[in-house]
């Protein structure tokens, strides 16, 4: 394992940045326009009072769309891929208790959101599970990355600090 | 020396960075902001011009729930339950609001509104002034203003005590006593009464249309005004 690590890290590196950055950047991409959306589907976990989940839903478009950027063109990957990860493991934190409250809501993890029909409610929640494990493959990946910042095509090379 | 000088200016990097993340979600948030104010005062202008219509009397039955009863003692007897800041009731509103009051006007139907309030603080507070409107004998005048300056974002702050009150005096109902009530939340009985109801009568969202007792179930994507309108006349 850590042999075939070592062969493949810059490349392992490369496709998590990818990965990573290009759902944050098409999920940014999609809730920029239409911040009124993200703003009901923040206020829709029913986690943060009213107001403030606006401003999260205002904000987190621009934060992914900002950190997936840095992550594709490979600049600045450490702290990025910090933030990265711990947004994902918000998501992983908010779906898990919209689920344990037993609300029906759509993620509007890529635009729309809201609350959902009761009579689609099996579905609602095959649909949780599959978002925490996504989000949490995602997590994996940028874990990968505080780990393992320097790779291929990439802005900065490992020299400066190492 | 050439490394720590590196470093720093990898630090400095780093920095400018961070700010310009930072300034671009800023940014991103007080536009976003500014956008939505703009367009909800925006949509009170809609409101200019509007002419008070004459007023028609409400009661509110006390005993089944609190609704506010438009035109009692018709054959044909409809229920709607709707949330102030539902998006869909308003989409119910604009395909069959004028419908809907037409009946009333020309005493074709008893129409019986139950002015739910599960939305948040907004609902709330629209559903008293809803109940202080339908003291005035205004009820239908203030309903059609609210869906007319619904905003898009639930609980926006944009549905304060204030403006409610300015809705009212933009379409003519200026009188202190609705101000008083609307700013007192002197309805609120009424608003819980009418929420509480909602699992006695099996109401589980809005909009929910019962027709002479029965529910109305749309087989239609959308409101449509003919299918509605059918539903009434074959009751």
């Amino acid at each position: 394992m850590k042999k075939f690590n070592d062969r493949f890290q810059p490349v392992i590196t490369l496709l998590a940045r990818l990965v990573l950055g290009g759902v944050l950047l098409v999920a940014g991409g999609l809730k920029l326009n239409k911040p009124t959306d993200s703003a009901n589907a923040v206020a829709a976990y029913k986690i943060l009072p009213a107001n403030l989940a606006h401003l999260v839903g205002y904000a987190l478009p621009w934060l992914e769309v900002a950190i997936a950027l840095l992550l594709i063109i490979g600049f600045m990957v450490r702290p990025a891929a910090v933030v990265g990860g711990l947004i994902m493991v918000i998501f992983i934190g908010a779906i898990a208790s919209v689920w344990a409250r037993g609300l029906l809501i759509d993620c509007g993890c890529f635009g729309g959101g809201g609350e959902i029909d009761p009579s689609l409610a099996a579905k609602v929640h095959r649909t949780y599970f599959i978002e925490i494990m996504r989000d949490l493959g995602l997590a994996l990946a940028a874990l990968y990355l505080y780990l393992f910042p320097y790779g291929k095509v990439s802005f900065e090379k490992a020299a400066v600090e190492e | 020396m050439a490394k720590q000088q590196a470093k720093a200016q990898d630090n400095t990097t780093r920095w400018i960075v961070i700010g310009m993340v930072l300034l671009v979600v800023v940014t991103g948030v007080v536009f976003s902001l500014l956008g939505q104010n703009n367009k909800e005062n925006a949509s009170l202008a809609a409101l200019d011009g509007t002419k008070l219509k004459p007023a028609v009397t409400a009661s509110i039955d006390t005993a089944n729930g609190s609704a506010i009863v438009l035109n009692p003692g018709q054959a044909t007897v409809i229920d709607v339950w709707e949330d102030p800041q539902c998006p869909v009731c308003k989409n119910f509103e604009d395909a069959n609001g004028d419908y809907i009051e037409s009946l009333i006007r020309d005493k074709k139907a008893t129409v019986r509104f139950h002015v739910l309030s599960f939305l948040g603080d907004e609902s709330v507070r629209a559903a008293n002034a809803s109940f202080c409107a339908a003291d005035e004998g205004q009820y239908l005048d203030f309903h059609h203003a609210l869906y007319a300056v619904q905003s898009p974002l639930e609980n926006s702050g944009f549905w304060s005590n204030e403006k409610l009150v300015a809705i009212g005096s933009k379409i003519g109902i200026s009188s202190s006593k609705f101000a008083d009530c609307v700013n007192n939340g002197s309805k609120i009985e009424a608003v819980k009464a009418n929420y509480d109801s909602m699992e006695k009568y099996g109401v589980k969202g809005t909009p929910t249309i019962f027709i002479n007792g029965k529910l109305w179930e749309r087989q239609s994507p959308d409101f449509n005004l003919a299918e509605f309108k059918a539903a009434v006349e074959a009751a």
